[in-house]
């Protein structure tokens, strides 16, 4: 886990919006420089909710500014990168289906193996009942259980399931050690597919090959009060379902609970003193301070964004007796 | 060593108990994702209760182990492979140029006959799937004449991502010597998930927000199809649309309205003695009353919006991002996918980065207008009235997406002039709940 990614990382561009496919891009982002994205694929494991979403992780454009702005990342047209799969190399191809061939394999083995470990935990607890001088009865329960494990296993199981069955049937007098030796021949079985998560390989790593990058990503006007924080340690999400432009966090979202509501202004631009009645009764009611913070300079007053973001303050507002 | 201290600072944690939180609002401890043991069970996983998370972070060794065991357990959990036991593997191929032209109609047929199975494929779907089987074509995909299913690109993407389909690059482009017809097969390459979303986002208008709002709701179960204004280049160039557009700016109202005012006014100046004058007398005229209600009736004054009577507008006449671009039904519902019934939820998708302001009461009301009258039905609306005003009689949903955070709002088009209190004097008016105009849905 603790390991670094080649650096720059390639964020990919898709239709506008800013992705990360690469797992370990993103485990190393989210531990060394506090960005943390949104996770918007399904977890194929457990892919009938929406509480737990997995790969790719969308990043807002000031996140992929704020990277490419420090060097560790650069953006990569991913629609481009992928013509790339015309000019493959026919010896690239067949060696990365023999790599995939070999990861499905094993893939194979290790689900065949917790499938036999599963097995052998199912017998074990029968035995055990068993042993408790429970009745026939509860022992055609307790198949009935572990019929219903093995199907749940989702393996091609009905070979198996015979064979255990007619185990059953045989009676109760066979030890334990026979019952696993008899299941431990598995018929030969197919090789799982995989799909992989991302293209590289086949594809070459897209540092390496081109070098040749998007500009730097389109950033609204709050950028400079984003990276302003960011600089601070804060990690900071997406805010518009709590009210504001960004939640800003203390630390890693995964373990503290986010400070402020934050609402980005330019330096002399006019505000309605509602939104900042709002804002406070908002972010104390959640128990969150209301940060209202900006730039001091217009973006036609510096040269580049940079010059902004050492301008931003920033201002805390509680609502206070409540 | 430093014990105490630790204690002293994990005593800071705040104990955060609210009620009805909702777990997809916040970010989730992927440690709770262990105690699932999905890969046995997959049908009885009920989500695990929220984690306790601490106030800020401190320098103490415990904090950083659960971190990192947090970390870890997210860094497992994202890296979970997607994987095709061969036995109930469903195998699709990619087509970048989509389904092929329907064959030309054979002149003297009706082109409207000609139909029959799969005429129907849209043109944006791109991949194939030869032998379709599994529960998921039930609800997704057209099949064409020969049976082969087309998926539209969020059906593949969705399917590709929850581990479902295995689609392939086709030899066209991979290259690749064909051998043997079978042999094909395992030649071609599998297709990645960032090549799925680098080729089918951005395809047929199909935006990442899209994506994200069809998913999200294919995952919990609806079943969704395109609505006409998916295509948002499509409109209607219809003068007589044009002028409805235009006569919005002045809303219908019931009521006595202005003009009504304005006529009392001029009838007084006319005949300041008339019995009928508002300004000298009293507002529902002389005479005797013997009823609240005509004096009531007499007493409205002030217009209202009756969304019974506006024209339905047709769907592509409103302005895109307020569009209705998606059709949602309930999982209960039947589908049929020949002949789709009409929708439990219409969904307009809008971006935040693209519209930054709430929508305007024109975009709002067209958008409104674009949908079936759907007045509140039943028997318990009958009875209530406050579940009569929150229905509405037109309603749609607003799918807000802030950079892959969405919400949901439904927004109902709702006539207080039509519940006239002083009739139902003594009736139930249901439980005194809050009638709000538009009310978060989740």
């Amino acid at each position: 886990m603790e390991s670094t990614p080649t650096l720059p990382i390639p964020i990919s561009y898709v239709s506008g919006r800013y992705l990360l496919f690469s797992i370990d891009a993103v485990t190393y982002l989210r531990r060394e420089h506090n960005i943390c994205g949104v996770l918007i694929g399904t977890l194929p494991q457990i892919p009938q909710q929406n509480v737990f979403l997995g790969l790719p992780l969308e990043l807002m454009p000031e996140e992929a500014r704020v990277l490419v702005d420090k060097g560790v990342a650069c953006i990569v047209d991913e629609a481009k990168a992928h013509d790339g799969m015309r000019s493959l190399l026919e010896e690239d191809r067949r060696q990365y289906l023999r790599d995939l061939e070999s990861q499905g394999q094993l893939a194979t083995r290790i689900l065949a193996d917790r499938k036999d470990q599963l097995r052998e935990q199912s017998l074990k607890e029968i035995d055990e009942k068993k042993a408790k001088g429970l009745a026939a009865k509860a022992a055609k329960a307790a198949q009935a259980a572990a019929d219903a494990q093995i199907a749940a296993s989702s393996a091609p199981a009905s070979t198996e399931k015979d064979e255990s069955s007619s185990i059953f049937a045989a009676e109760d007098e066979m030890s334990s050690l026979s019952r696993t030796t008899g299941t431990s021949t598995p018929a030969p079985q197919q090789t799982m597919g995989i799909t992989p998560t991302t293209s590289y390989p086949p594809l070459p790593h897209p540092v390496s090959s081109s070098g040749q990058y998007l500009p730097k990503p389109k950033v609204p006007l709050s950028y400079p009060l984003f990276a302003h924080l960011h600089s601070r340690g804060y990690f900071l999400s997406p805010g518009l379902r709590f009210g504001c432009q960004y939640v800003a966090y203390p630390g890693d979202p995964l373990r503290f609970h986010s400070h402020f509501v934050v609402v980005s202004a330019e330096w002399d631009q006019e505000m309605d003193l509602m939104d900042i009645v709002n804002g406070g009764r908002l972010g104390t009611g959640v128990k969150k301070g209301f940060l209202l913070g900006g730039p001091q300079k217009r973006r036609d007053e510096v040269e580049s964004e940079a010059d902004r973001i050492e301008t931003v303050r920033t201002f805390s507002i509680e609502w206070a007796g409540m | 060593m430093a014990d105490a201290d630790e204690d002293a600072v994990r005593g800071t944690t705040v104990e955060a108990t609210q009620i009805e939180v909702d777990l997809s609002d916040e970010t989730q401890d992927f440690r709770l994702l262990n105690h699932l043991n999905f890969l046995t069970d997959t049908s009885s996983s009920s989500l695990p209760r929220r984690g306790e998370k601490d106030f800020e972070p401190n320098p103490t060794e415990f904090q950083a182990d659960v971190l990192s065991a947090s970390r870890q357990a997210m860094h497992n959990a994202l890296a979970h492979p997607r994987l095709h036991n061969p036995k109930n593997q469903v195998i699709a191929i990619y087509a970048p140029e989509g389904p092929p032209p329907p064959p030309p109609v054979p002149p003297g047929q009706d082109p409207g006959k000609t139909s029959g199975r799969g005429a129907s494929v849209s043109p944006d779907a791109c991949v194939y799937v030869p032998s379709p089987k599994g529960q998921y074509f039930k609800n997704m995909g057209q099949a064409d004449r020969k049976g082969v299913i087309w998926l539209l690109p969020e059906e593949a993407l969705y399917l590709l991502e929850r581990g479902s389909l295995d689609i392939r690059w086709p030899t066209s482009i991979t290259g690749g010597t064909v051998e043997e017809g079978s042999e094909e097969e395992e030649l071609s390459i599998p297709m990645s998930l960032q090549a799925a979303y680098a080729c089918f986002i951005g395809r047929g208008g199909l935006t990442l927000e899209r994506f994200t709002v069809f998913s999200s709701l294919k995952r919990i179960g609806y079943a969704i199809s395109r609505a006409p204004g998916w295509d948002d280049s499509s409109s209607v160039e219809d003068s007589a649309d044009e002028d409805s557009r235009n006569a919005y700016t002045q809303p219908v109202t019931r009521g006595a309205g202005l003009a009504g005012i304005l006529g009392s006014i001029f009838n007084w100046i006319n005949d300041p003695k008339s019995t009928s004058s508002t300004a000298a007398g009293p507002v529902i005229g002389y005479g005797i009353h013997r009823n609240y209600s005509d004096i009531y009736k007499k007493l409205a004054q002030i217009p209202w919006h009756d969304p019974t009577t506006l024209p339905t507008r047709n769907p592509l006449s409103t302005k895109p991002p307020y569009r209705v671009i998606l059709h949602v039904f309930k999982p209960s519902t039947f589908i049929k996918k020949s002949a789709l019934p009409p929708p439990d939820f219409r969904i307009a998708v809008i971006n935040t980065r693209e519209a930054t302001t709430i929508p305007t009461l024109p975009e709002l009301s067209a958008l409104l207008e674009s949908t079936p009258l759907d007045p509140p039905k039943g028997e318990k609306m009958d009875r209530q009235m406050y579940l009569r005003l929150r229905h509405g009689y037109r309603n749609v949903i607003l799918a807000v997406v802030d950079q892959g955070v969405t919400s949901f709002l439904r927004v109902a088009d709702v006539a207080f002039g039509r519940e006239r209190l002083y009739e139902s004097v003594g009736g139930s008016l249901g439980p005194k709940k809050a009638g709000n105009f538009r009310k978060k849905k989740r």
